[in-house]
Formats: C-alpha cells, structure tokens, sequence
C-alpha cells in the first residue's frame, strides 16, 4: 500500500491541542489513504490519543484544538456538535483499549449492535437484527453469540464485539486506540488478523493509536512516531523499521525487547539447597482451581521467568513464594523454611509501583520501611542505608523527600526495587515489575533489575506475560497454562525452540520486529 | 538490553502540586470566616455587652431593639443580646467537646471491629439500631432517662455521632486495607499493630476530618431542636436553643426577637457545611 495523497480518508493539517497554557499536541500533519493503516506510535504523554480524540472531538471543554483534520472534504475542527455526531459512527468509528468498558453490562451484545444501527438508518427491529448477525459473524463471533451479555463473553471476544459495533454503519475509518494492549498475545494475534483481513475485505482505513512496535509490525502499512506532541518521523512501515531517520526512533526501537536476542545465559547451581521450592501446589478460590498441582524450584543466584496469560495463574504462584497467601496442598519452601519466617530474606516487587507506595509517606520513608519494621538501622545508619538504596536503584538523592505522585512511573518502580532490596534479600519476587512502563523506561529498569542481580546475586522470581522481557532476564523459564506447568527448561531452549504445543502458539502469537524487517 | 535512554531526569507525567490548594480559597474561606466570627462574638461579645445575661432588669419587660438593648428584652426582663452572645458559649462547648468525644469512641469502635468479622457484624448491627432512630426520637428517649441539661445534650450529641464515624472509619479501613501498599508492608514482615498505624489510619482519616465539620453543624441544630422542645440546655442558662425557646413565646409581639438565634445559628451552620464541602473538594473527592 502506498502513500496516496490523491484522495485522503483523513487529512489532518497542523493540528495543535492545548490544555491551559500546556500544549499536548504541537503541529501535526498526516493524512490516511481509503484502505490504509497509519499507525501512530509513541510513549505515554506523547500526544498521540490526544490527537485522535481531537479528530473526533470528544476532547473536553478545557481543550482548544486548532489546526485542521478533514475526513473527505469535512473539516472536524471546529464543526458543532450536531455535525459531529453525524460523523461519528458513520464517517469515523472509534475502537477502544478496554472492551469491558465499552460495552453497555446490562444490554445483550444484539441490542446494542442494533441500537447504533438504528442510530444512524431506519431498519426494523427484525431488519437490524439480522444486521447485526451479520456483523458478528463479520468479526468471526457465531450468531449466537447475539443474545449474550457481554460478561458472558471472553475479553478477545468481547473486543471483537466492540469492533463489530464500530463497523457497523459503514465508517470509512476506524480508529483504534491501543485495541490489543488489555488482551493476552494470543487473542491479540487473533484480534490483529481480524483488523488486517477486515481491512482487506472491506476497504475500511485505520488509524491505530499504540505504543507496541510488535504490533506496528504486524499490522501497519505506515508509521508515524510521535513524541512530546510532535511527529518526530513517518515512514512506509519496512522503511521505518529498517532505516530510522530519527534518532528517537533508533532508540525507541531499540529499546524493544525482541525474542531470541539475547545470548543463551545458563545458570550452574553451586549449592545443593534451593532458594524456592514449591511442590504440588493447588490454590483454590471457591470453585476455580487457579493453581493445580505446579511445582518448581529456583536455586540460589537464578532468575526463573514464570510466563503465561491472563489467568494462568502465575500471580497467585508469586503469592504463595511471598507467604502471602495459603495453598490448599502442596508444600512452600523457601530457604528450606517457612516463607512467612523468612520474610527478611525476601524482597517483592509489584507490578503497579505507584500503588504499592504509601502516598503519603515520602521516598525515604518508603524505601527504608523494611529497616524500620525488622529495626535493623537507625538514626545515621538509618540514613546511610536508605542514601546507598536510592544510589543503588539510580535514583537521585534529592528525589528523598519526595512523595510517590511526585514521580513518574519508572521512577517508581525504581522506588518499589529499592525498597525490595533493603534488607539484602537472597530472594526476589517481582510480579510483571516493567509492564505498567513504556518500552524506554521498560529498558532502563531491565538493565537495573539485570544489573542488581548480577551484582547482588540474589534469586529472583521474576513474574511476565511478555515473552520477550522473560527471555532478556531470565536463566530459566517456566510456562504456565490454566493453572498447570507446561513446559521448563533453558530460556533460549523454551523461548526459541518450544516443544509444547500451547507454548509454540505462545511464541508465535508475539509480535514480531524480525519479522518487520523481513518484510522489507 | 543495553539501550539506556530514559533521562537522567524522566520527565515527571502528572504535574502535581504538592496539594490542590483549594480549600482556603471560596468556600473553605467563606466557612471559615462564617465560623470565626460567631466564636469571636461567643469569646469576645460577652465582655463588650454591659448588661449580666441573667440578670433582671427593672422595667425592662419584652422591650423591642433600641439603643440600650440592640436585641431588646426578653418575658423575664433579661437583655436578649448579652443571653444570645453567652448562649454561643454554651453551643461551641457543645459543639467543640461532644462531636470529636463521639467521633474519637466512633472511630475506636470502628477500626476494631475490622479486625474480627463476628465483632464487625455485632457492631454494625449495633449501629444500625442507632441509626435507625431519627436523631430527634432518641434525643427524646435520652433525655427522658438522663433529664434535661447541657450535659445530656452532649451525650445526645455524642450518640448520634458514634455511629455515624464508626461506619465512616470502617468502610475507609475496609478499602485502604486491599490498597496494594497494605500488602506490600505485609510481605515485609511489618506486624499487624504497625501497618494499621502507619498505612491504614493515616489514609483512612481524610473523610473523618470532612465528618467533623459536617457534624459539628448537626450538633448546634440538635442542641436548638432540644431546647426549643424543652429538654436541651434548661432555664436559666443561656443557649441558642434557649434563647429561640423564649422568642418564640412572644412573636406576635415583636417577630425580631428571634432573628438573633435564628442567624446565628444560620450562620454557624452555613459555615461549617461549607468547610466540611471544601475540605472535600480539597481531598479530591
């Protein structure tokens, strides 16, 4: 697909959007071609859902977009209200990042459909009814699936629903805001072919709004990279992958953690002790069994990733490592003890750093609890050690007397690392500890947590749904499906070469940046 | 991973100030105001005025405003104004001592019964039956076991208030208590005395301090309500309620005798409502 200029979908001419005097979007200038899909990437606070809610007009009132965005020959900036809701919908679709949320909870998925139908034509009930059916089997749901609410459906088939509804009256453009990133790589496999072949078959453009280069490369035709409110690049999608003009993107791009690129880093046990056992371990929650029967080991000094999607269970494992809850059967043991008495030697870092950080309490505070509660410094000791901490995560000395919301999220889980590591535990659980983190800062606290363990030399648990952050960190990797372990071994072994059939389509569901640049 | 490019200084995503400063500005202001010049009348006022609020003065029987008496006289020959300035006392020792008594046993009550579920249930419904009484009806019913005075108002008043800031504190250690950083004191080893004392109460308190100025509001109209009824602050100590109490008696004759209680607990009320709304608003609820 090429750059046509002839016949824009969406032409958007020095857009800017500012909030007070805070300019969020500084001039942006791109333009989408009928059947083309533009992806607009960028990191958190980089303008680029600003910008698509501006096309939209669904900014609120404190907003003042200027500029130009014209779908065919309509100027949405500025239009009213009236005009807009004409557009919406029909002239332009919208897909957001959270399908639960989209939906109506108390609607079945066929009212709905049939609502935004009726919105926008005159049909009958039987008449959008059987629109909607075709719709749904349009996004591969079975008719069936109309009578349903939406909490009896899965996520990835929710979100098929969501984009059923965006289709629904013809739009020549959708626009979707992160579809895949609160869904599990394997649904956002399916949900990535769905968008390619719809795209396809009906000719519609996307403009899609995400931070993930993974998907960039598995669905975009062109790219453009913003950052600060500014299109910093834009370029054919091989192009961009294989030649980065920017240096932002250079380093955007090579801050992306890509399977199979790491050396195959192998892990010789020294002692005969184990700093985590876990043996035939079954959790249950009421009727669900979320974990059945998983046992696995971690020895001394080793990084043992523990994959798998949502509901997996690889949560609650993490959970029964940090004593913090009871298994049903099965033995823990860490240190060859209890793990509630050995709490000293055991550091947990969450995934949500912010939430994990008393907001009241200021970093220091935070970061020399642990000291605090097993009273092993005070007074100048005290200080000291909380000083060392904050150097040793990176983080500058007079970030201690901050409060957590006074720092950005890498900043933290850099708090949240510290605070793990203050009583020089032998033993590390961190629970998806770079996922709430754009990809740069992602890097950053990889290379610390990589860092700190090769210096530290402490065990860790190290909890990822991302194959590819596993495979940077980990010794070894342990797949978990359903609440069952299928397969262990050597990271480059199961990460690369997987024997098991679930763990084969775990692999290849990952988005992949090689394969952008075989594309070229 | 050898890419390092995060700043030596990340940009900080949310621009925060240390805390929305709304709360002295507008209402919070107004409040204040409101509620500093009524207890400056109650603290200052009675030194001004010449006239003793108890004492009776001869030919002075339910005179009308004039120059000698600004509020006029009431039925037993006392000046209203000096009455209703020592009556102000009488409502913000009310207001200042029952309301956080009630609070401190309420939030006691409260942040204990979390910690058991049979004694959380037998509490709950234990403040279920004291809510269940319009705060009047048991008023009524307390006054008729301890007798009238200013001493059962405030027990009155702390009744009422026990429940009230027992189920507020609960249901605010309830959610702080899933709050990922309660955990993350736990898995420290931290004991169960140090994280309700360092995490949970701390984030906890917040709506309780928007319940004290609300309460103190419910306490001046509870102490008027029972006097009025005749079974608050008993005669011949002042109050607002007291002072109402008499002004009522004798409308026909001079209907200004009871703007002074009347605006004085307006203005008492208005005021703390609006402190209690803009310390709200300052908490970002």
């Amino acid at each position: 697909m090429s750059t046509t200029e002839r016949n824009p979908v969406l032409a958007v001419r020095g857009l800017e959007v500012s909030f007070g005097p805070a300019p969020a979007v500084r001039g942006v200038d791109f333009s989408i071609a009928p059947g083309e899909i533009l992806a607009l990437v960028g990191e958190s606070g980089s303008g680029k859902s600003v910008t698509a809610r501006a096309v939209l007009g669904l900014l609120p009132a404190t907003a003042a977009v200027r500029g130009s965005a014209k779908l065919k020959d309509r100027e949405l900036v500025g239009a009213g209200e009236e005009e807009l809701r004409e557009v919406r919908g029909r002239g332009i679709a919208m897909v957001f990042q959270e399908p639960a949320t989209a939906l109506n909870p108390v609607h079945t998925i066929g009212w709905q459909l049939s609502a935004v139908l009726r919105a926008h034509r005159k049909a009958t009930r039987a008449e959008a009814r059987a629109e909607a059916v075709r719709l749904l089997e349009l996004v591969g749901l079975p008719a069936a699936s109309v009578v349903k609410y939406p909490h009896q459906l899965s996520g990835g088939q929710k979100q098929r629903v969501v984009i059923a509804l965006a289709l629904a009256n013809e739009p020549s453009l959708i626009i979707a805001d992160e579809p895949t990133t609160a869904l599990d790589v394997t649904v956002q496999a399916e949900i990535l072919a769905l968008l390619r072949d719809l795209r396809d078959r009906l000719g519609t453009a996307i403009l899609l709004i995400t931070h993930n280069m993974g998907v960039v490369a598995d669905l975009a035709d062109r790219v453009a990279v913003m950052r600060r409110g500014e299109l910093v690049e834009q370029a054919e999608v091989g192009d961009l992958f294989a030649r980065p003009s920017h240096t932002y993107t250079r380093e955007l791009l090579a801050a992306v953690p890509r399977l199979g690129h790491r050396d195959p880093a192998s892990y010789s046990a020294e002692s005969t002790t184990d700093a985590l056992r876990l043996a035939e371990i079954v959790v249950r929650f009421k009727d669900f069994t979320a974990v059945d029967h998983v046992g696995l080991r971690i020895g001394h000094g080793e990084v043992l990733g523990l994959v798998g999607e949502s509901g997996s269970g690889k949560s609650t494992i993490g959970r029964v490592a940090a004593g913090l809850l009871r298994p049903a059967s099965g033995t823990v043991s860490v240190f060859g003890g209890d793990p509630v008495a050995a709490r000293r030697d055991l550091g947990f870092v969450f995934q949500d750093a912010g939430g994990s950080l008393n907001p009241r309490m200021t970093v220091a505070d935070c970061v020399g609890e642990p000291l605090r509660v097993h009273k092993v410094a005070r007074g100048e000791e005290y200080r000291r050690r909380v000083a060392e901490l904050l150097d040793a995560v990176k983080l500058p000395a007079s970030y201690a007397r901050r409060r957590p919301r006074e720092l950005s999220g890498g900043q933290r889980q850099r708090v949240g690392i510290a605070r793990a590591l203050a009583l020089g535990p032998r033993l590390v659980i961190a629970d998806e500890p770079t996922s709430a983190l754009d990809v740069s800062v992602q890097a950053a606290v990889l290379d610390l947590v990589t860092g700190l363990q090769r210096d530290l030399g402490f065990a860790c648990l190290f909890i990822s749904h991302d194959l590819a952050v596993v495979d940077s960190v980990a010794h070894r990797v342990v797949v978990l499906w359903q609440g069952k372990v299928v397969e262990e071994g050597a990271h480059h072994e199961v990460l690369r070469a997987p024997r098991e059939e679930y763990t084969r389509r775990l692999v290849s569901s990952v988005p992949d940046l090689d394969r952008a640049f075989a594309r070229v | 991973m050898t890419a390092v490019l995060e700043d030596p200084v990340e940009p900080v995503e949310v621009a925060v100030p240390a805390r929305p400063r709304v709360f002295a500005r507008g209402k919070g202001l107004i409040g204040l105001v409101l509620v500093g010049v009524v207890v400056l009348a109650g603290l200052v006022g009675p030194l001004l005025v010449p006239w003793d609020p108890y004492a009776q003065l001869p030919d002075a029987n339910l005179l009308g405003p004039s120059g000698a008496h600004l509020l006029g006289t009431d039925d037993l020959n006392r000046d209203v104004l000096a009455r209703l300035l020592a009556g102000i006392r009488v409502d913000l020792l009310i207001s200042f001592t029952a309301v956080p008594v009630g609070a401190l046993i309420g939030c006691a009550v409260g942040a204990l019964a979390t910690v058991n579920n049979v004694l959380d249930v037998a509490v709950q419904r234990l403040f279920d039956v004291l809510l269940a009484f319009p705060q009047l009806i048991l008023a009524i019913g307390l006054a008729a076991v301890i007798g009238p005075g200013t001493s059962s108002v405030m027990v009155v008043v702390v009744f009422i208030e026990i429940p009230v800031f027992g189920r507020l504190l609960r249901a605010a250690v309830l959610k702080v208590r899933e709050a990922q950083y309660v955990t993350a004191a736990e898995v420290v080893g931290a004991r169960k005395a140090h994280v309700l004392r360092t995490h949970v109460l701390p984030n906890s308190l917040e709506p309780v301090l928007v319940q004290l100025a609300l309460s103190m509001s419910v306490a001046v109209f509870i102490e008027g309500a029972m006097s009025v009824l005749g079974i608050g602050v008993s005669p011949p100590e002042p109050s607002l309620g007291a002072v109402l109490k008499t002004a009522l008696g004798y409308l026909d004759l001079n209907p200004l005798f009871a703007a002074g209680p009347l605006v004085v607990t307006a203005v008492l009320v208005l005021g703390f409502q609006l402190i209690a709304q803009a310390a709200n608003a300052a908490r970002g609820a």
